[in-house]
């Protein structure tokens, strides 16, 4: 009896640890990417803030990435996606949710302007209708694959 | 720049463009393009679909020529960043302990997180479904603790690095329960 007991209140001890966890897990849900490589003028817009960008900076969702007219950018994302804009173009991450554990998987961006490169990772593979880019002039969605984007509306 | 300029305004480049590019494998998927006027889908390598507004449907898929891809998308192409790296180590079982042929896997992590500079690194800890799928979860997060621990010690910014624990949810190979699967023992590593 004391045994089962004292084993109920261990797993108990366990589950207490998970969910202590989960604060800096939803923390970390916000983000979704790194930047790997910058040339020339580019932007990371954050609510009301515009920062500049450099390798390694994180990036968040919402955060817009906005080049200038001798910039590029590119993302590695945490479910290994990868974006890549040119000169005068801007892009937003309205939505990034990769918990494949909880079947939580989600991509979508808008495009707004200018030139980008997609390689969707592997939110592409497990669940190809959660991916979509949002354009002005058109709406994509996806089946595991590299694509690009031009708007100049 | 006056030249380039007008050279600008006379082309007749089109607006806009959505084009179905290889994979790096040489596979290619699909895209479908969409909107109220019209859907269209393109799923030949280097085919691309345009689009005149959003009150157009978009057009047929037609091939866009090298030159003129580079034109329009080499600075975008140019920009795109390595794909990250994934390792997997494998565990002898019930235990956070490496097989001896995954310790040289463990090894030749550290090089490759130097050469990309990476600052973001996770690890997925993995096992089979021997045993409570609770005591399994936190065997994951021993396995891929472990490897933290490693990679940290061997001078890897501890902030670089998030720790995932999968358990038996995640498989790669699936089985029955309380089936032993020395390939589920794992802990999956990617190197951004």
């Amino acid at each position: 009896m004391w045994k089962a007991l004292f084993s109920l209140s261990s797993g108990a001890a366990i589950l207490a640890g998970l969910l202590a966890g989960a604060p800096s897990a939803a923390a970390q849900a916000l983000d979704i990417g790194v930047i790997k490589t910058v040339t020339g003028s580019v932007t990371v817009v954050r609510g009301q803030n515009s920062i500049p960008a450099t390798p390694c900076m994180i990036v968040l969702v919402k955060d817009s990435l906005v080049t200038g007219k001798d910039g590029s950018v590119g993302v590695v994302l945490k479910d290994n996606s990868t974006v890549s804009l040119g000169p005068d173009s801007e892009i937003s991450f309205q939505d990034f949710q990769f918990s494949p554990g909880e079947g939580r998987l989600s991509w979508v961006s808008r495009f707004v302007r200018g030139t980008a490169v997609f390689l969707t990772g592997i939110i592409g593979k497990l669940s190809p209708q959660s991916v979509r880019v949002e354009t002005p002039v058109a709406t994509v969605g996806i089946r595991g694959t590299r694509f690009a984007i031009k708007v100049d509306e | 720049m006056v030249l380039s300029l007008a050279l600008c305004a006379c082309s007749t480049a089109p607006k806009n463009v959505f084009l179905l590019l290889p994979n790096q494998d040489g596979s290619t998927g699909a895209i479908t393009v969409e909107n109220k006027a019209g859907s269209q889908v393109v799923s030949r390598p280097n085919d691309a679909s345009y689009v005149k507004d959003a009150a157009t449907a978009p057009t047929g898929p037609a091939t866009m020529e090298k030159p003129d891809i580079d034109k329009v998308f080499g600075d975008a192409l140019r920009a795109q960043p390595e794909p990250p790296l994934m390792f997997i180590l494998y565990f002898d079982t019930g235990k956070d302990a490496l097989t001896d042929e995954s310790k040289k896997v463990l090894d030749s992590i550290l090089p490759a997180i130097k050469s990309r500079r990476s600052t973001s690194i996770s690890i997925v800890g993995h096992t089979d479904r021997v045993g409570r799928r609770e005591d399994n979860f936190r065997l994951g997060f021993d396995r891929a603790g472990k490897t933290r621990d490693f990679l940290v010690e061997s001078g890897i910014d501890a902030s670089s690095v998030e720790v995932f624990s999968h358990g038996e949810d995640n498989p790669l190979i699936k089985t029955e329960d309380e089936v032993p699967e020395p390939r589920n023992r794992r802990v999956e590593v990617t190197v951004r």
